[in-house]
Formats: C-alpha cells, sequence, structure tokens
C-alpha cells in the first residue's frame, strides 16, 4: 500500500508480541485521560499541598526558620509519621477527584461509541482490556500519591540533619503501601462504575456517591445495632485506620473508630472483587454486536 | 485445508440453539454469508473471531482452532462489524493506527499504514477529521480501513453496504472487488443483500434457523443452470420451434411469438439466430435466463424446511 498508488498491499514485516498489546491499550487510555486541559488543571491542582509540605519540611530542617517561628510552633514542624500521614491523607483524597475525572474518559468512550466489538476483534482479551486501562489510570493517580509522597521523604531525609530516612524507614514502606492498596482499589472502582454510566458528568458523581454514601450507611448500621462494624461500610475511616497503622503513627483518640486491619483487608478485597464481577458482566455483555 | 472448517459446530446463548451442527469445508477467494434475519449469521462470525465456544463440534479459520488460538486468528483477521463501531473522539489516522497497533503493528509502521489504509479506502483527506464528525458512509470505510490496516488474512466484513446511497454502495462493492482481485486477502461477508454477495464473493454459505441451507459455489451453480432460454419472435414460431427441436433443443410455444426452450451444451444462441435467419423469423428477445443468487438462496429456503415449517406450509396450503 502507498499513498499515492492507492492501491493494496499486504504487510508483511514484523509482529510486536501479543503480551505488548496491552502496554498498547494503557498508552492510548493514558493520552487519552491526559489530553484535557481540566486533567492537567487538577494535577497541578493535587500538587499543591505537595508544595506546601515542601516548605514545611524546609522549615522544619532550617534552624534560622525554626528559631524565627518559635517554641509554640515546634510541634507543627514536626516532621515524622502523623506529618506524613497528614500528606498521604490530603493527596489520597485528591486522588479520588482526579480518578473521579479520569476514569470515566477511558470507559464511557469507548461504551458509547460501541468501540469494543472492534477493540476485542483485536489479539486482546477482556482482561487485558480492563488491565490497559487500569494500568493508564493506576500511573495517573501515582503521579500525586506515593511518587510525590516518596520524593517528600526523600527531601526530608536528605535536608535532615540527623540521620533520619533509616530510622524512619517504616514511614516509607507505609506510604508506598498505603498509597498503591488505596490507587488500587480507586482504579478498579473508577473502571467499574463507569462502565455502567453512559454519561462522564454522571460517572464522575457516582464515583464519590460509592466512596461517601456507604458511610452514612455504615454510621446507620452502627447506630442501629450499636457495633463498630458498620464503620468496614466507612471508607473514609477505614482507610484512616489502616494507613495509621501502615506509618506508624499515633493510635486516633476514640478507639470506637479503630477497626481490626485483617477485616479492612477482606473488605476492600471483596469490593474489589464485586467491581472486577460488574467489569466482567458489563464489558463481556458489549463485546460483540448482538445480531 | 479450508479457509474455514466447521465440524458439526453447536452454539447455545441462553440455553437457545443458535447454531445447530454445522459442517462444511469454505474455500473460495470471497465467501458470503447470507441468511434472513436471526439464521445465526452474526452468531457464526463471533464464533469465528472467538467470542462464542462451540459446546459442540469444532470451529477452524485456516486451521486453527477459534477458541484455543483465538489471539492467532484474531492477529489475522481484520473484522468490520455490522453497526457504528470506532472511538468517536479520536481522528480517523489515530483511530487506524491503535486499531494497527494492537493487531500487532510497531508504532511507526502502523502509523504510515494508518495513512496508506485511508487514502486506498478514499478518506485521505479527511483522515484528521474527529471520526463523530464523519457521515455514515464515511464511517462505514473508517471501519473498512481499521480492518485492512494491518494486512489481514482474512477480511470479515458485516453487512459493509448498510446504510449506504447508491453511489457510496457501489464504491464500497468496487472496492472489495479490488480487494478480492489483489488475492492476498480472503474475505467473508455477510450481507442481506444477495445484489452484494453477487457481485462480489465466489462461494455462498446460506443459513437458515441456525443451520446450513446451502453452501456452494456461485459460478459452479449458474453454469449448470445456465442452459435454459426465453425468445420472443415475430413471424413463423411454429416452424421455427420444430427446427430448433430439430438440434436437440427441448421447446414449447405460446401465445405472442413466446418460445421457451432448454437447450443442450453443444448448441450456442448463434445456431438459433441462423435458423431464424434462415425461416424468416426475428427474434425480439432472448433472455438466456442463468440461475441467479436470488433462485439458490429461494431454493435453498424451500428446500431446508425443517419439520415445523414443513407442517405450516401444508396447512397454508389448505
Amino acid at each position: 500500500m502507498a499513498v499515492y498508488k492507492r492501491n493494496y498491499s499486504a504487510y508483511t514485516g514484523t509482529v510486536t508480541p501479543v503480551w505488548t498489546r496491552v502496554l498498547v491499550l494503557a498508552r492510548y487510555a493514558f493520552e487519552e485521560a491526559w489530553s484535557s486541559k481540566i486533567t492537567v488543571g487538577l494535577f497541578v491542582f493535587c500538587l499543591l499541598p505537595c508544595v506546601l509540605s515542601l516548605v514545611v519540611i524546609y522549615l522544619a530542617d532550617n534552624p534560622i526558620a525554626r528559631a524565627l517561628v518559635g517554641g509554640r510552633a515546634q510541634e507543627m514542624l514536626a516532621i515524622n509519621a502523623k506529618f506524613f500521614l497528614k500528606v498521604l491523607q490530603t493527596q489520597s483524597w485528591l486522588a479520588l477527584v482526579m480518578a473521579s475525572w479520569i476514569a470515566p474518559r477511558l470507559i464511557t468512550f469507548d461504551l458509547a461509541d460501541n468501540a469494543l466489538p472492534i477493540l476485542l476483534s483485536h489479539p486482546i482479551s477482556r482482561f487485558g482490556y480492563v488491565f490497559g486501562k487500569f494500568i493508564a489510570l493506576f500511573g495517573s493517580l501515582s503521579l500525586i500519591t506515593w511518587i510525590p509522597c516518596l520524593l517528600l521523604f526523600a527531601d526530608q531525609g536528605y535536608s535532615s540533619s540527623q540521620p533520619w530516612a533509616m530510622s524512619n524507614l517504616q514511614i516509607a514502606m507505609g506510604l508506598l503501601a498505603g498509597s498503591i492498596i488505596w490507587i488500587a482499589f480507586l482504579s478498579v472502582l473508577g473502571l467499574a462504575l463507569s462502565s455502567w454510566v453512559k454519561w462522564r458528568v454522571v460517572a464522575t458523581g457516582v464515583i464519590f456517591a460509592a466512596v461517601f454514601v456507604p458511610a452514612g450507611v455504615g454510621a446507620i448500621v452502627s447506630a442501629v445495632l450499636r457495633t463498630k462494624w458498620g464503620l468496614l461500610l466507612n471508607v473514609p475511616v477505614m482507610m484512616s485506620n489502616l494507613w495509621q497503622k501502615l506509618l506508624g503513627a499515633p493510635a486516633p483518640i476514640n478507639e470506637r473508630l479503630s477497626v481490626p486491619t485483617l477485616a479492612i483487608a477482606v473488605m476492600l478485597l471483596l469490593a474489589c472483587l464485586v467491581c472486577m464481577g460488574m467489569l466482567n458482566k458489563r464489558i463481556r455483555a458489549r463485546e460483540v454486536v448482538r445480531g | 485445508m479450508g479457509v474455514i472448517d466447521l465440524d458439526g459446530v453447536e452454539v447455545r446463548l441462553a440455553n437457545r440453539v443458535v447454531l445447530n451442527n454445522l459442517t462444511g469445508e469454505l474455500h473460495g477467494q470471497a465467501i458470503g454469508l447470507l441468511g434472513p434475519n436471526g439464521a445465526g449469521k452474526s452468531t457464526l462470525i463471533n464464533t469465528l473471531l472467538g467470542f462464542h465456544l462451540p459446546s459442540k463440534g469444532k470451529a477452524r479459520v485456516f486451521g486453527l482452532d477459534t477458541h484455543k488460538d483465538r489471539a492467532e486468528i484474531r492477529g489475522g483477521i481484520g473484522f468490520m462489524p455490522e453497526n457504528d463501531s470506532f472511538i468517536g473522539n479520536m481522528s480517523g489516522v489515530r483511530f487506524v493506527r491503535y486499531m494497527a497497533e494492537l493487531a500487532g503493528l510497531p508504532s511507526g509502521v502502523a502509523l504510515e499504514r494508518a495513512h496508506e489504509a485511508l487514502f486506498y479506502v478514499g478518506l485521505g483527506e479527511v483522515r484528521y477529521r474527529k471520526v463523530n464528525t464523519y457521515s455514515l458512509g464515511m464511517k462505514q470505510l473508517v471501519k473498512l480501513a481499521q480492518a485492512l490496516a494491518h494486512g489481514p488474512k482474512l477480511l470479515i466484513l458485516d453487512e459493509p453496504t448498510n446504510g449506504l446511497d447508491p453511489v457510496a454502495r457501489q464504491r464500497m462493492i468496487q472496492l472489495i472487488k479490488d480487494i478480492r482481485k489483489e488475492g492476498s486477502i480472503r474475505l467473508l461477508i455477510s450481507s442481506h443483500l444477495l445484489r452484494d454477495i453477487d457481485q462480489t464473493c465466489d462461494e455462498v454459505l446460506i443459513l437458515k434457523n441456525g443451520r446450513i441451507a446451502s453452501l456452494c459455489n456461485i459460478e459452479e451453480e449458474r453454469r449448470s443452470n445456465r442452459s435454459f432460454m426465453e425468445l420472443e419472435t415475430v413471424g413463423a414460431t411454429e416452424r421455427f420451434s420444430v427446427s430448433i427441436r430439430g438440434l436437440g433443443c427441448e421447446c414449447a410455444t405460446f401465445p405472442g411469438g413466446r418460445i421457451k426452450l432448454v437447450i443442450p451444451d453443444h448448441i450456442e444462441a448463434r445456431d438459433l439466430y441462423v435458423i431464424a435467419s434462415d425461416q424468416g423469423v426475428q427474434i425480439r428477445r432472448m433472455n438466456q435466463r442463468r440461475d441467479s443468487l436470488e433462485d439458490i438462496f429461494l431454493r435453498a429456503m424451500d428446500n431446508d424446511q425443517g419439520p415445523n415449517d414443513q407442517a405450516r406450509s401444508a396447512n397454508g396450503r389448505l
């Protein structure tokens, strides 16, 4: 085939390995996600707390600045697990905003234009399709969660006058693990819900609702049954518990807000399985042209 | 080894048998897939693409099992679905490149072939426009371009002329003919329009109620039925019919100088003209009636009546 000849010729060149097709999907999904100026704007906004944290770390490690701030602020400038827990929490909730914007862009365009029969007629499975989209979303959320968090940790390790990093490695591991668990959960949840909602704006709202509405239901369950297990429906409380334990930060003052780690892990796993089931059902239904 | 081998294929969807014991070997360069609505055409295509697992039997494409080797099969197939199926907010060239990369072409090559495929189908000038701004005909063509870009061995076209105006339809038919002529791609074309299949295919598989109603080579079928002829004459029709009977033709005359005849293989139309000229008979119209695909299709629909259908027909006649 040549443009000027306008005739057809077969392709006889090399073909890429089948496993790399997932990366093609991920690349196109990533480009799709970041083609919007709103995504770029959100990204900049999501990094503002990190810049603020960077300033705090600078002040904390600068003797002149500490002297200027005075004794009362010394506690505010303490760079420890509690400080990084706050950073992680802030970034994680901003990640929810970002996921609720990006996830619908990755799936709803394909569903609205009925692209799945064409996409899946290529050598790519349903799992491969979802995994490609997952990589794009997970990668995008990584840019505002564990990557800046670990950079802040590294900056603190570098700026501190005392050997700080090695004695606080649990914080780094906690930041990494806590972020990965959260953004993996958000990615699966975002993709699953987006696959069931045709309109992007509605899908964004549904993702928020899926995180916060069960929290209200959980509060009612806890109040009516006089139990703390209703907290397992409260994603914000559940994740705060998990992050606090992973980072080794002080436990919350209210013991009633504490939930066993195993119960949290089981709950997250169950939620992910439900989401995978939803995705599988939706994509299976749309992969062929019914006729 | 045929292009498509069907060995007792049965496909069930929601506990309903949609394809029932399909057996046959398809060898044609361009294979037509015909059948009324609900006959199982799309299900057969989806089975060949590995979307449906046969509950019984095996289906093979180029000798590869449609379920076990579906990744390999899909790599060698270009599929143009019937309905709108594209990513609307992508430009034409980006969409075709994306599909070519998914089929296994390296990124740079995929871009090059995407441009070429779009020029080939006639969308070169609009390749940077978003697909959702294309007209219906352009959308059909961009689907064809994405199916061609990676150089498939088998091109599956599901209702390729659906919704096209006569000019666009003719252009699509011409493209299909060109692809067929080029020779490196086998075609499987599903269509409701007998004329499309007639113009583009050399073999036809007719489905009815999930069963094979007919599987035949269109050209051979035509050749075996080419001897039937209708004439309209002016002059001594009776004497003329006696003379052509003398040539070995079976012949029946009708009022208004009409003659129907079955001519043996060794008799040509020219022989009839010679006799007519000798006897001063004018042949006003000569219709050498070939067995059209429509006849083949209708015959297949009549022949393949199941027990229930036959009972219904009998009741209808009574």
